[in-house]
């Protein structure tokens, strides 16, 4: 499955002395994953705080299971899937009422022909292979991420940041997999509508 | 005849490769006619890309410090 790939092997190999209660080797793994988890707790709860929080649940729910992890899938998807569901539980904590299905903006326009009213003048798309990011796209890029509505900021974060697949956010998330698939479509189309916006407008 | 509206309706389907067969021939045959759909369909592609990369952070230091004490403190206590 993953045999070939260096990070995964290296990931079994700490996993191993880590699972034979050598703390450096859990230490190691902790330190090549932390970054990521804390990505995806800071964009689910727009909080340093609260992310911060949330990487160290993550990682002592990863360690007191440890013993249960029987390396069927990568330890990183592993981790990933702990901390989409601490990140949704802290969301759940601090959320007083749940919104009504919020409306979401930055979905195409067509006209009554049902053609785009507006289409890229340029395409961009070969910019996203570029070395080094633009740092004030990245700015537009979180800023839209963390202006979408709750139901499909999480969608999307957990698809296209934790790379879940549809099955495993349903199980979390307690959605249908169309859903699901409906609100990372919309998602999808709202980033790419402020990608747009960054280099047409800019 | 698909319009533009009904090509994006299937982007997400169609990039998932869990498109028809049916809907797949609309869909290209929309593209070989439409250039802005076929630049749409290329930036809505790459966007996924974009945003993994720019969502990607590195743990403030002292944040990362404050995680290795806490995982030190608790995991010793099992």
């Amino acid at each position: 499955m993953e045999s070939g790939d260096p990070t995964a092997a290296e990931d079994r190999n700490l996993l191993e002395k880590a699972q034979a209660g050598d703390m450096a080797g859990f230490e190691a793994l902790v330190e090549r994953h932390r970054d990521h988890v804390y990505s995806l707790a800071l964009r689910m709860t727009r909080s340093e705080a609260d992310a911060a929080e949330v990487t160290q649940e993550t990682f002592l729910s990863a360690y007191q299971h440890l013993a249960e992890f029987r390396g069927e899938a990568a330890f990183g998807s592993w981790v990933h899937r702990i901390a989409a569901n601490h990140s949704l539980m802290r969301l759940r904590h601090s959320r007083v009422v749940k919104n009504a299905e919020e409306e979401i903006k930055g979905q195409p326009e067509f006209n009554e022909r049902g053609s785009l009213a507006e289409y890229p003048e340029s395409d961009w798309s070969r910019r996203a292979d570029e070395r080094v990011l633009d740092s004030e796209l990245r700015r537009a890029i979180q800023q839209a991420s963390d202006g979408l509505p709750e139901s499909y900021r999480q969608v999307f974060l957990l698809k296209d940041l934790d790379d879940l697949s549809y099955e495993e956010i349903a199980e979390i998330t307690g959605d249908s997999v169309p859903a699901i698939k409906s609100r990372l479509h919309r998602a999808r189309l709202a980033l790419r509508d402020a990608i747009d916006r960054f280099y047409n407008d800019g | 005849m698909f319009t533009c509206k009904d090509s994006i309706d299937q982007l997400l389907e169609f990039l998932d490769g869990e498109i028809s067969a049916d809907d797949e021939e609309h869909l290209h045959e929309h593209l070989s006619g439409c250039p802005p759909c076929v630049s749409f369909l290329k930036t809505y592609r790459a966007t996924p890309n974009l945003a993994r990369r720019a969502l990607g952070e590195t743990m403030p230091e002292d944040f990362a410090r404050s995680l290795t004490a806490f995982l030190r403190e608790r995991c010793k206590k099992k």
